[in-house]
């Protein structure tokens, strides 16, 4: 009997080690499929992407299953990953060498620490495929002269508006310069309505107003200069701090905008604009979308308007720069080259349209660009066509570390917390935890 | 030091009293041959018992904080392995940074003030409840309520109401209080407060339970024989409810404590990943989700965690070796004088 139970307690053991070690060794197992430059034969690659189910992932579901047809051998499977959780399970495939072939890219900061750690590959374009992808967007997706990632869309900032209250308020135009706007705050305060809705519960939509500040305080150069030096002595950062402070002074923001956040539900900011309640809102170029799932009949917003952030007088950057995001998708160093061919599929002329469609957003390829017909998109395609330069947004160009610290920074000032000065020394301090 | 320390502390240690440790040294003499034997059947069992728990143990706690350590002493992103070694670099931004500091003062803070606000208020409710009220099941209830819903759904609830157009301030203005209408949850000098608020309202049921379970083992013979002789109903909580009710009070205070010390969700689904820090309720977890993992800066966060871990170790460690020894020794409390 004792020899019985000695013979189970073994037994017992060993299964919990090898249960033990089994869920050690998964990771490693599903190692990359290809590897290196394969051609011909069977390949599968994989495809991260945080498109959501509904027209964007039905987009990718068509463009690979035409990628697959026209490359016999090749079969992609895709895994499509909660945007929010997108980031931590990237980093952790990365970690254990069980990266997926192609993946969706943040760009900025995140893309430098995955350069650094040569997670990513550089990615030598074609005339063709130059021809296919504006300049501007491509220059995003460069570090040290090599390009990390393909582009899909850009996606400007600007201030979304109701024209219907704008109208009710007695606006006859928007306005180009911060005076202007500081006045059509106070009109649209005589209708009762909050002027500017702002999210800064998630802080970064209150940062944006401190980021396009900043774009029209420094120069390109400056800008860009801090990206690598994450240095912030250049006096237009203050001072784009201080215009932010003062133009809180008309008491622009919705009240409790503080505890506002920015896309979900009806209390949001975007939700204020939605139903009326707030005038404008400072947004990237997915905001007629977020709106559109917020209004009371769930339908695009018919009285949307769009106009560029304000032109500060006296600032050293371009009053037609713009700030905005990219998307983007990466190749992992050890992926088959038909990953890339992949991506140069995704940038020809007809999947850039089914592109921009399915997301209602802006193609990276001018010769999609006819597809984007509603009035709100095509102000926004104008302004950025006409752009002398764009901007990533600081949290991404200058990293989540820095990004954090000034979005935390800006958040306070607008709480009455803080200073303009402490927005600059805010980010320096962080700079030194990562 | 620490053993005369401890029983001058208690005055009355009781040395006659039976001690874990003593019975597993004295064990019972078996008869020689079958001793081996037995020791290795014994043996096996134990592995075979606790095998699985210590290897869950090891593998889910001890290995993560082992290695949370080691990316502590990295700067480093958590892209490929760690290479940019900065020693105690991290913990000495750490305990320099300003928001660190003010979310330690925080977590001090909601401490002390869960301990002064729920520890009178569970010991009143429980005593309330324990005598016979109309309703009295259903109260016990409803008490408990809160303790059992989700924090998420506690959190998403009250960061809607307490907004300044929320049903709170609407309802303080429809019953003429207008002027009590505020900005409850992003005024730095009133989030604090609010969060306090609801915390007691969230914990008070768990605290009630305790002590209601810690009055229900106080036998009814010492409280009847001090009403015999002569003691009020107050003089009979005082000197009698109160002194047996110390275990379950202690054992309270200590849960109440770590779980403050760790206070993480309800901050951050109300005030959301950024802003606790701007309205003043930032704590070392919601520092250390925003500094380490939102960041991306793993390595400092495993710092943040690593002096969280700590911070909690030495305090569970004091509380235990200084408040906590009587009761794990086993000896029954003793009463009045």
């Amino acid at each position: 009997m004792m020899k019985k139970t000695r013979a189970a307690a073994i037994a017992a053991l060993g299964l919990g080690v090898a249960l033990a070690a089994s869920a050690c060794a998964g990771g490693a197992s599903s190692g990359n499929s290809g590897g290196g430059s394969s051609s011909g034969g069977n390949v599968t690659l994989t495809f991260w992407t945080n498109a959501t189910p509904g027209p964007g992932l039905t987009f990718f579901q068509n463009a690979i299953k035409s990628f697959d047809a026209a490359h016999p051998g090749v079969t992609i499977k895709m895994q499509n990953i909660q945007n929010e959780d997108y980031d931590g399970k990237l980093q952790t495939a990365l970690a254990s060498n069980s990266a997926p072939d192609i993946f969706f890219q943040r760009g900025g900061g995140k893309m430098l620490a995955m350069v650094n750690a040569n997670q990513v590959a550089p990615l030598t374009l074609t005339a063709a495929d130059q021809a296919n992808v504006s300049a501007a967007a491509l220059a995003g997706e460069t570090l040290n002269g090599k390009i990390y990632a393909i582009p899909m869309d850009q996606q400007p900032e600007g201030i979304y508006y109701s024209k219907d209250l704008f109208k009710q308020a007695g606006i006859t135009s928007t306005p180009t310069t911060i005076p202007e706007l500081e006045a059509d705050v106070a009109k649209l305060k005589a209708i009762n309505v909050a002027p500017i809705a702002v999210g800064a519960k998630d802080a970064w939509p209150a940062a944006h107003w401190y980021y396009n500040f900043a774009l029209r305080e420094c120069s390109q150069a400056t800008m860009n200069a801090a990206a690598t030096s994450l240095k912030f002595t250049d006096p237009c950062w203050t001072k784009a701090g201080n215009d932010l402070a003062a133009f809180l002074k008309v008491n622009p923001f919705q009240a409790g905008f503080l505890t506002t956040a920015a896309q979900v539900g009806a209390g949001s900011s975007a939700g204020l604009v939605a139903n009326h309640k707030a005038g404008m809102e400072l947004m990237g170029a997915w905001d007629p979308g977020t709106i559109a799932t917020l209004t009371p009949n769930q339908k695009p917003l018919p009285d949307l308007g769009w106009f560029p952030f304000p032109a500060v007088p006296g600032g050293q950057g371009d009053p037609s720069a713009m700030m905005g995001g990219i998307d983007g998708y990466s190749v992992s160093p050890n992926a088959p080259k038909e990953a890339f061919e992949f991506l140069e599929f995704l940038l020809t002329t007809p999947e850039q349209k089914a592109y921009a469609t399915a997301f209602i957003t802006l193609p990276v390829n001018k010769a999609a660009q006819s597809v984007v017909t509603d009035s709100v998109s095509v102000s926004a395609l104008q302004a950025l066509n006409k752009a002398s330069y764009t901007m990533q947004f600081l949290d991404t160009q200058y990293g989540q570390n820095v990004g954090n610290a000034l979005n935390a920074g800006v958040v306070n000032l607008m709480a009455g917390k803080g200073t303009p000065a402490g927005i600059v020394s805010a980010a320096t301090e962080a700079a030194a935890k990562g | 030091m620490s053993h005369t320390l401890g029983t001058a502390a208690l005055g009355r240690g009781r040395r006659g009293a039976p001690q874990v440790g003593d019975a597993a040294d004295t064990a019972s003499p078996t008869p020689r041959p079958r001793k081996r034997r037995g020791r290795v059947r014994l043996r096996l069992e134990i592995a075979l018992l606790t095998g699985p728990a210590i290897i869950v143990f090891v593998g889910l706690v001890i290995f993560p904080v082992a290695l949370a350590a080691y990316y502590g002493f990295y700067k480093w992103q958590g892209y490929g392995p760690p290479t940019d070694w900065v020693g105690l670099g991290n913990y000495k931004i750490i305990f320099t940074d300003p928001a660190f500091q003010q979310a330690l003062e925080h977590n001090g803070l909601i401490v002390v003030l869960s301990l002064v606000i729920q520890g009178p208020l569970a010991i009143g409710l429980a005593l309330l409840l324990n005598q016979k009220v109309r309703g009295r099941a259903l109260i016990r209830v409803l008490i408990f309520v809160p303790y059992v819903i989700s924090e998420v759904i506690v959190g998403t609830g009250f960061s809607l109401m307490l907004q300044v157009t929320g049903a709170v301030n609407d309802a303080l203005h429809n019953i003429g209080l207008g002027f009590l209408a505020t900005d409850w949850l992003a005024n730095p000098n009133i989030a604090l407060w609010t969060l306090m608020a609801i915390i007691t309202w969230k914990y008070i049921g768990f605290a009630v339970i305790l002590m209601l379970a810690g009055l229900q083992s106080i036998p009814d013979e010492l409280s009847e024989a001090a009403r015999i002789d002569g003691a009020s109903y107050w003089q009979v909580q005082r000197h009698i409810t109160l002194p047996l009710l110390g275990p379950t009070i202690r054992i309270w205070a200590f849960l109440s404590i770590i779980g403050s010390l760790q206070l993480f969700d309800l901050v951050y689904i109300i005030w959301g990943q950024y802003i606790s820090g701007t309205a003043g309720t930032s704590t070392m977890a919601t520092y250390m989700a925003l500094n380490g993992r939102l960041a991306g800066n793993y390595g400092y966060g495993s710092a943040v965690a690593v002096v969280m871990f700590l911070i909690s170790l030495i305090v569970a460690l004091c509380y235990q070796r200084f408040v906590l020894r009587r009761d794990l020794r086993g000896a029954v409390t003793q009463g009045v004088n």
